[in-house]
């Protein structure tokens, strides 16, 4: 046998290594984990890529798959590729006029496609795609009244396979010995901010190598479980689950409905996962709320661990050592109450857990760790086949995005722009090579890479912080950029700040910042400081508060690159509000009116006054008018 | 049109409460695999039509022939179900302190065929009925796409979703004729419509029979084969939804004197 390179081929060696022997994969059925071995799932890949064989598909074909995360759609998404063709991957719920585009622009040959509502779906736009041949359901619930032969079912395209498997047995695995790393595995549609999505080509090569970039840093072993549960349309399933799967032998395990997947993870208990930030926002938000709803006992544990937890978490990843008070206080943390909180969370056998898409909030990723869940941050693109930045154990910082994966590299382009390359750089976007030009760049040394668009820099320690989208970045008088939206943001992670706006320009020197404290918990702050105050304004005019905001932006200007840090700021005398357009009902700040009712505040800041009067006029919710007026102070911050 | 056709004959019923006349000598039939709707104002006596053929009110007058043999006004209540009619209620009907997987579990007792010491020792037979009972519930289960709740406690359900756990459990008892009060009453669009597609799934796939109570006319006339309209207690149409639609004295009822 040849050194494999197409992931059929290392499927085939996985096969020939563990046969029906070992378990290759799970789905949940009617109440029960129904296990496959290496061996069964070979004879349902075999048989789907004879019958797609039968069926007219030739080598190069791209082939479309819609449906939730089910084992036929493993067998189906490796058939394909066995027998030469490529996996346009859509996502569940895209509406019909999606799937055309997609499936219209990638010319997809067939499609596979889950059960009545996709194809429905496809029934209605088969106007549209007319190069579909068939379409290839493998639920047939409520389709038992269909009777039109353009759909056909998994089964009856595997029976297609069987008959090809007596006249010619041998036909499959030289099928798969046919294909070459360079050949096109993978269809990828990002969903462009702007304009119609792009169908990035990612070849058999790009998705091993990403398996085994990974595999160097959070090694996976074959007894290691993957729960499949992000959606096909997005580079993580590939290069997280299918490609490890043939690479290193790990286990897959598909929910039972899209809905169990929370409950589904509990009882597989992973070693790996990846989970967007919005769903790891969310997870600290349940917990919290868990624990307030919960007995005494289990409240008082986690208030008193909760700390200790922290305290182990900063160590650790400063790589530090824990005294041995510590580690004893937090194995009885451990036994009493994060373990069982690990548990509920399906994330007992935790070794790695990942973070993607919108940067996670440090605050997040510590408190995970506290709990002792190693969760890291991956950064990169469907264009780099996934992640091309992660955090390395013992080496992460929560406002990075962590260092090139090996074998990968990244740089800063003259505007900020964030620019990746490595092996796993992808091969263009299809039929469409204005924007592949545009999006690739090639170096004096001759290497190409990959322009994310992303505006970042590497700090002194060589991680990659990701700061804003390159278009959003706002230029100063001295030429250096800045991200107010990564200035905010960080901000607003503190309590006791409720908004900012942060200001620059190209006739500024440096960054200021309007503040507008949260009355609430800095009100609660100040009692229990024995801090008397009365109005917001005073409230916020307090030396005491000043301080304490200052400590906050000291803390964000240390992660920022120095032209972008925030020099001199002002605690508000009153919140942004709606009802006077500062803000949208969504509390999006307009900044353009908030420049402009601000103006004297910000020239002040810029003059570098000490402090600067106000008259407010503020429309109460009686819609009668009141003014206020107040000296508020500035602080300047060193550089 | 057989009387081998009728899996229900109803011949001139009449039920009163006191003075007050619920049902006046009503009759009609329904077929073996229709989907058969009763319809009517606000105390037409559809209710009472229903709880007549399940046996929870006993008629002064007239019969139910079920099947033409068995006179279902002269059935006690738990034979009704072991006929092979089950039933869901107005106001649903569920042990609120039980997950959905036991309330369907408690539907499967009238398949049952261990005795009690068999079952509590759980063994042999009363293990391989248990597993063949749990198999026909998940597919109910799955069927129906609750396996999401299928451990949570009914009583903490949203309504909707309690409405499907309650027609899972009519279902679990594998009938022949399944009655629904009213299955779609204070539910929004899209759970008529998820409920509406299990009904007809339910009659494509399983053939079963169903006689529905409902007042979303648009359902109805969408889904019934054959629609019966009573008004005070009387017969007032009969006849498929064109028919019945176009009626003079349905359309009296319904919207008043023109």
């Amino acid at each position: 046998m040849n050194e494999p390179q197409t992931l059929p081929q290392y499927f085939l060696k996985q096969v020939a290594k563990y046969g029906a022997g070992k378990i290759a994969l799970r789905q949940k059925e009617l109440g029960i984990w129904r296990e496959f071995t290496w061996q069964e799932s070979y004879e349902n890949v075999r048989l789907f890529a004879l019958g797609l064989l039968s069926l007219g598909v030739q080598r190069g074909d791209k082939i479309c798959t819609i449906g939730d995360n089910d084992r036929q759609y493993l067998w189906g998404y490796l058939g394909l590729l066995a027998v030469g063709a490529a996996q346009v991957g859509v996502y569940t719920d895209a509406i019909a006029g999606e799937l055309a585009y997609i499936a219209g622009h990638s010319d997809s040959t067939f499609a596979l496609a889950k059960d009545q509502e996709q194809c429905d779906k496809l029934l209605e736009i088969r106007g549209q795609v007319p190069k579909i041949k068939r379409v290839i359901y493998w639920d047939d619930k409520g389709l038992w009244n269909y009777d039109d032969p353009w759909l056909m079912s998994f089964e009856a395209v595997q029976a297609l396979g069987r008959e090809l498997v007596a006249q010619e047995p041998d036909r499959f695995d030289t099928e798969v010995w046919l294909g070459q790393g360079d050949d096109q595995a993978v269809l990828c549609y990002t969903s462009g901010t702007t304009g119609l999505p792009k169908g990035a080509m990612l070849s058999h090569r790009n998705l091993v190598t990403s398996a085994a970039m990974f595999q160097q840093v959070d090694p996976r072993t074959d007894t290691d479980n993957h729960v499949s549960l992000l959606p096909l349309g997005w580079i993580g399933e590939h290069a997280l689950g299918i490609a490890p799967h043939v690479y290193t032998g790990i286990i897959m395990n598909f929910p039972e409905e899209p809905e169990t997947v929370r409950e589904n993870v509990r009882e597989i208990a992973p070693e790996g996962i990846l989970y967007n930030s919005r769903l790891w926002e969310n997870l600290v938000g349940m917990i919290q709320v868990r624990i307030n709803e919960s007995t005494w006992i289990n409240r008082k544990l986690y208030q008193w661990f909760l700390p200790i937890g922290y305290r182990v978490a900063d160590k650790t990843l400063h790589n530090e050592t824990v005294g041995l008070g510590l580690k004893l206080a937090y194995q009885l943390g451990d036994l009493t109450m994060f373990g069982p909180l690990r548990n509920q969370l399906g994330l007992s056998r935790i070794r790695t857990a990942y973070t993607a898409g919108a940067a996670l909030s440090p605050d997040v990723i510590r408190f995970f760790h506290a709990l002792g869940i190693n969760l890291k941050q991956v950064y990169g693109s469907t264009e780099v086949t996934g992640g091309l930045t992660l955090h390395y154990d013992n080496d992460i910082k929560f406002a990075s995005v962590g260092k090139p994966a090996p074998g990968g590299d990244v740089m800063i382009a003259e505007n900020g722009e964030i620019r990746l390359t490595g092996p796993t750089i992808f091969q263009g976007y299809y039929k469409n090579p204005e924007a592949t030009a545009e999006a690739l760049w090639q170096s004096e040394d001759g290497r190409v890479w990959f322009c994310t668009g992303d505006a970042g820099y590497v700090d002194e320690d060589g991680h990659l912080i990701y700061l804003d989208r390159v278009k959003d970045m706002i230029t100063l008088a001295n030429g250096e950029r800045f991200s107010p939206q990564f200035i905010e943001g960080r901000l607003k992670f503190n309590p006791y700040i409720r908004d900012v706006m942060a200001v620059g320009g190209p006739t500024r020197d440096f960054v200021t910042a309007l503040v507008v404290i949260d009355f609430d918990n800095t009100g609660n702050w100040a009692e229990r400081n024995r801090l008397n105050y009365t109005t917001f304004v005073d409230l916020a005019q307090k030396p005491e508060v000043y301080k304490l905001v200052e400590t906050a932006v000291t803390q964000i200007n240390a992660n920022l690159p120095p032209a972008g840090r925030v020099r001199r700021f002002v605690l508000m005398h009153k919140e942004f509000d709606a009802d006077e357009a500062e803000m949208t009902r969504s509390r999006k700040l307009r900044r353009g009116v908030l420049y402009d009712k601000y103006g004297d505040i910000i020239e002040a800041m810029y003059a570098g006054a000490e402090a600067v009067s106000v008259k407010a006029t503020v429309v109460y919710q009686d819609g009668s008018e009141g003014v206020i007026a107040a000296s508020i102070k500035i602080a300047a911050l060193e550089a | 049109m057989g009387l081998k056709n009728n899996l229900l004959q109803i011949e001139n019923i009449s039920l009163s409460f006191g003075g007050n006349a619920a049902l006046s000598d009503v009759s009609f039939n329904v077929r073996q695999g229709e989907i058969r709707a009763i319809i009517g104002p606000n105390g037409a006596g559809k209710t009472s039509m229903l709880n007549c053929i399940s046996g929870f009110y006993r008629p002064q007058k007239g019969r139910i022939l079920y099947k033409g043999v068995t006179d279902l006004t002269q059935t006690p209540t738990d034979k009704v179900a072991t006929l092979g009619i089950a039933r869901t209620f107005q106001n649903i009907a569920l042990y609120t302190g039980l997950s959905t997987l036991d309330n369907l579990m408690a539907a499967r007792h009238i398949h049952m065929r261990q005795n009690s010491l068999q079952s509590m020792l759980y063994w042999g037979a009363a293990q391989r009925e248990e597993v063949a009972h749990r198999h026909a519930v998940e597919e109910i289960i799955d069927f129906l796409e609750i396996a999401h709740i299928r451990k949570a406690i009914v009583g903490s359900l949203p309504y909707g979703l309690r409405k499907r756990v309650e027609l899972g459990r009519a279902l679990a008892m594998e009938p022949e004729l399944l009655l629904l009060d009213e299955p779609m009453a204070g539910m929004n669009v899209e759970e008529k419509e998820d409920m509406a597609r299990f009904i007809l799934d339910i009659y494509e796939r399983r053939g079963v029979t169903i006689v529905l109570i409902e007042h979303d006319m648009g359902l109805v006339m969408d889904i019934s084969d054959r629609v019966v309209v009573l008004d005070f207690g009387v017969k007032i149409a009969d006849g498929t939804p064109d028919e019945v639609k176009n009626d003079e004295k349905v359309i009296h009822a319904y919207l008043g004197q023109a």
